[in-house]
């Protein structure tokens, strides 16, 4: 089994990678000086994923939506214990969450990582459902889904999803709904689990206080070999177009809060890599605290701080999200659709692309002074199909000129959502 | 772990130094800590945010941010807190050592520069801040305000600490009330920076991969030319238990309804209390997480908190309306599961390990080995994370029974959907 050395030239960072014979990808980065492992164990499953096929099947199999995150819950309980009452014989700190696109399990640790990782890689490999355990945890789960749709911030951007989208999977709740979850039971877990818990669509990563060769002697007593089942998932046909241009909804809240996405054509592995980082420099050039806009906005009583700009990707969706509170969410949109065209026609501002991008890079630096930061890079880089550290290379090889034919292109202000709760 | 150090450098003014050259950053931190109260809050508030948005170099939010991005994103952050009945309002800085500099400019000297003009130089004339930071920061305080119930989780346990601590200072919200933001001037904020640099008791911390003299010697310059007048500050102030229990509904637009319940105690073996409050909630394998979630399935979350300052224990949790009595008998009857002794050794020596795995952890970044050192100073001892935890491991299981004894229901507060 070969140890692969990746080496970030622009930091001086690297980490390990390993194929496993098992079929899984394992990247490791020891941090020296730290006490803490962050480890992580993930698989390419999110709620987006609720269509799919593997070469044994004819016909693709359809699934209630939050089951991905569903099973995440009952995955912690294994036959005999759940994997809780494991993790606190050795003192970690576990969770796992479902996204979008992944179901990561997790655990942060200052002691005993490698007992730790025994059982993470023990209680994810071995599943237990049971038509009485699924039933129990419908009334926990129910409690989520209730709390989430009392969260203005998250109810905020699944309506702007909802109106962007037409059947991408994205527009729906990570949780699902509780009519959706009532349909899980036992049976359609299991179909589940072994489809996306193979260890070829998964990854088990490790940063900080952690020595590669002794995660690899755990590896190879602990993970099963799997058959590749050349799993395909699919998504249904999405339109270019938005569904609707406006979407509103009454919720306690202070300030109206807003969420205005432009929705892009998708993209996939580097490609998309290098897309977001345009975009999100674009974005910050026009909208970023030094920029014109903000300071107009600001002057105007428009927006507060909690103004901001962010890039929101994944497997068959793309979007430009500018989100904060706002008096009037309309008046501020027409605002903002009216710098992006100046922009677009006058091009952006020279010195504010350099002091964005010096800053993006610093972010960069920032980030790999922390373990979780560390850990949670390297999974998003397996997720989004890149290689570690492709982030601050696409950054580094950036020039302006790509900044602005990416914001001529992308930032198409006819095929946008703004979504209000009031 | 880092080397620590800690000296006086004028009247109520700590500085510290945390070295540990794994990092790659420096980070300095101001601290201004002062009593919460509904007069001054809402001004002392107001004071930090203009500090930490403009100086009299960089006149306002895009000038300053211009700047910080130049630097390769050094970041300013404000933030203001409550801890027991004291306001502590910190402006720090974050910026990236000068060995990644790309084009060798001194990152960290600059952004010292940036940070003394924003503390010892704001945008001000005539005893008033610029009118730009001012208005900025005035409309950021009043919509925090108004987005507190955005949040639904923490405005129940701020309504709760509200009616549990009343006619304590800890009442109050770290931000004040609308009335009194919407009232200040920009005089009156003034004066509150003003009294915060001359009154207020101030903890200095940097944190970096080696010594750098220049920090302190500025810092210590700068405030040298303040006149200084500080009282000694206490920081516990158990509050004393009401005679009924208080309870109080809210009826709001919701899904999901909310219950926090506050336990006080007089119990002042802090060990024992927080190790108690493990056991009782504050992990997934506590009692209320095994209990109320996992067996009942009333909730996604309910959890236990210990406030240190005030010697309360809040319980959280979301629940059906229907629930709520159930819910409530639930979590007093694990409570007295705990008065009876009705946990393991191993219920316990998990709690420590839990423990110990955070404590361990210290060192690991800027601002944990920060909330460690100023935990040191409000105590008034100064521990290394491993001292502590054999604390810890002192315990008994009868002391942590006496802490479970010790907290008396003082007051229930829930949120109901219309």
């Amino acid at each position: 089994m070969e140890i692969q050395e990746i080496f970030c030239s622009q930091t001086g960072d690297k980490c390990n990678y390993i194929k496993h014979p098992s079929g899984l990808d394992i990247y490791i980065c020891e941090m020296n000086g730290f006490s803490t492992t962050e480890a992580l164990f993930g698989t390419k499953y999110g709620s987006i994923n609720t269509m799919f096929k593997t070469k044994a099947d004819k016909e693709y199999t359809v699934v209630p939506e939050g089951i991905a995150h569903f099973l995440e819950h009952k995955l912690f309980e294994n036959e005999d214990c759940d994997a809780f009452a494991q993790y606190a014989k050795t003192g970690a700190n576990a969770n796992a969450y479902t996204s979008f696109d992944r179901t990561c399990y997790l655990y942060s640790c200052s002691d005993n990582y490698l007992e730790s990782l025994k059982i993470l890689l023990n209680f994810v490999q071995n599943p237990y459902f049971t038509q009485e355990t699924v039933d129990k945890e419908q009334g926990i789960i129910g409690q989520e889904i209730k709390m989430c749709n009392d969260n203005p911030g998250w109810k905020v951007l699944f309506n702007m999803l909802q109106g962007m989208y037409h059947c991408h999977p994205v527009r729906i709740d990570i949780a699902g709904t509780i009519e959706s979850i009532a349909k899980i039971d036992a049976e359609l877990l299991y179909k589940c689990y072994n489809t996306f818990y193979n260890l070829h669509n998964m990854v088990l990563v490790l940063a900080g206080n952690v020595k590669t060769d002794d995660v690899i002697t755990v590896a190879n007593e602990l993970l099963k070999s799997c058959e590749n089942i050349e799993l395909e998932t699919v998504f249904p046909e999405e339109p270019y177009e938005i569904v609707k241009p406006e979407v509103s909804e009454h919720l306690p809240v202070g300030s109206p809060i807003f969420s205005i996405g432009i929705k892009c054509r998708p993209l996939s592995g580097y490609e998309r890599l290098k897309a977001n980082m345009e975009c999100y420099i674009a974005g910050s050039i026009i909208s970023d605290p030094s920029a014109p806009l903000y300071k107009s906005l600001i002057d105007e009583g428009l927006i507060n701080s909690t103004f901001g700009f962010e890039v929101f990707d994944g497997d068959g969706f793309f979007t430009l999200i500018f989100s904060g509170e706002s008096s009037d969410p309309k008046l501020l949109l027409s605002r903002l659709v009216d710098e992006i065209e100046r922009v677009k026609a006058e091009g952006l501002d020279k010195s504010l692309y350099e002091s964005i991008k010096k800053s993006t890079y610093g972010g960069m630096i920032m980030e790999s002074n922390n373990a979780e930061a560390v850990a949670g890079n390297l999974i998003s880089a397996f997720m989004s199909g890149v290689e570690p550290y492709d982030s601050i290379k696409a950054l580094s090889k950036m020039t302006y000129d790509d900044v602005q034919k990416t914001l001529n292109e992308r930032f198409d202000t006819k095929n946008l959502t703004i979504s209000v709760i009031v | 772990m880092a080397n620590y150090s800690r000296k006086v450098i004028a009247d109520g003014i700590g500085y510290s130094t945390i070295i540990d050259p794994k990092f790659k950053t420096n980070k300095v931190q101001i601290m201004f800590i002062t009593d919460l109260l509904e007069e001054t809050a809402s001004a002392n508030a107001l004071a930090i945010g203009i500090m930490g948005s403009s100086n009299s170099r960089y006149k306002n939010i895009s000038e300053i941010t211009a700047k910080l991005n130049s630097l390769y994103g050094a970041n300013i952050n404000v933030d203001i807190v409550k801890q027991g009945d004291f306001q502590k309002l910190c402006i720090g800085v974050t910026s990236i050592h000068n060995r990644y500099a790309l084009e060798g400019e001194d990152i960290s000297g600059e952004v010292l520069g940036i940070l003394l003009d924003c503390v010892f130089s704001p945008n001000a004339q005539n005893g008033e801040f610029g009118k730009e930071p001012f208005e900025f920061r005035k409309k950021d305080l009043l919509d925090s305000i108004e987005a507190e119930i955005n949040n639904k989780r923490g405005y129940a346990v701020r309504q709760t600490q509200y009616f549990t601590f009343k006619g304590e200072n800890s009442e109050n919200s770290s931000y004040g009330t609308k009335e009194k933001a919407q009232s200040v001037t920009s005089a009156q904020a003034y004066k509150a920076y003003q009294k915060l640099l001359s009154d207020s008791q101030i903890e200095i911390y940097f944190v970096g991969p080696e010594e750098n003299n220049d920090i302190e010697e500025k810092i210590s310059k700068a405030f040298s030319l303040i006149n200084r007048n500080t009282d000694k500050i206490n920081f516990i102030n158990f509050s004393p238990v009401k005679k009924e229990v208080y309870r109080h509904e809210e009826k709001l637009d919701v899904n999901q309804c909310k219950m926090v319940m506050a336990f006080k105690s007089d119990n002042k073996d802090g060990y024992a209390m927080k190790l108690m409050n493990t056991v009782f909630g504050g992990t997934p394998f506590s009692k209320l997480f095994l209990n109320v979630r996992e067996k009942l399935s009333l909730c996604y979350y309910c959890a236990a908190g210990y406030n240190q300052f005030k010697g309360t224990v809040f319980v959280d949790c979301g629940i059906e309306e229907e629930n709520i009595k159930k819910t409530e008998n639930e979590i007093l009857n694990q409570l007295e599961e705990i008065r009876k002794g009705n946990f393991s050794e191993e219920d316990i020596n998990n709690s420590i390990l839990s423990i110990i795995n955070s404590l361990k952890s210290v060192g690991d970044t800027p601002s944990s080995y920060i909330n460690w050192y100023y935990g040191c100073f409000i105590n008034n001892e100064v521990l290394s994370p491993s001292e502590s935890i054999e604390r810890y491991k002192a315990v008994t299981k009868e002391q942590i029974i006496a802490a479970a004894e010790s907290l008396k229901l003082d007051t229930i507060y829930v949120m109901k959907g219309e």
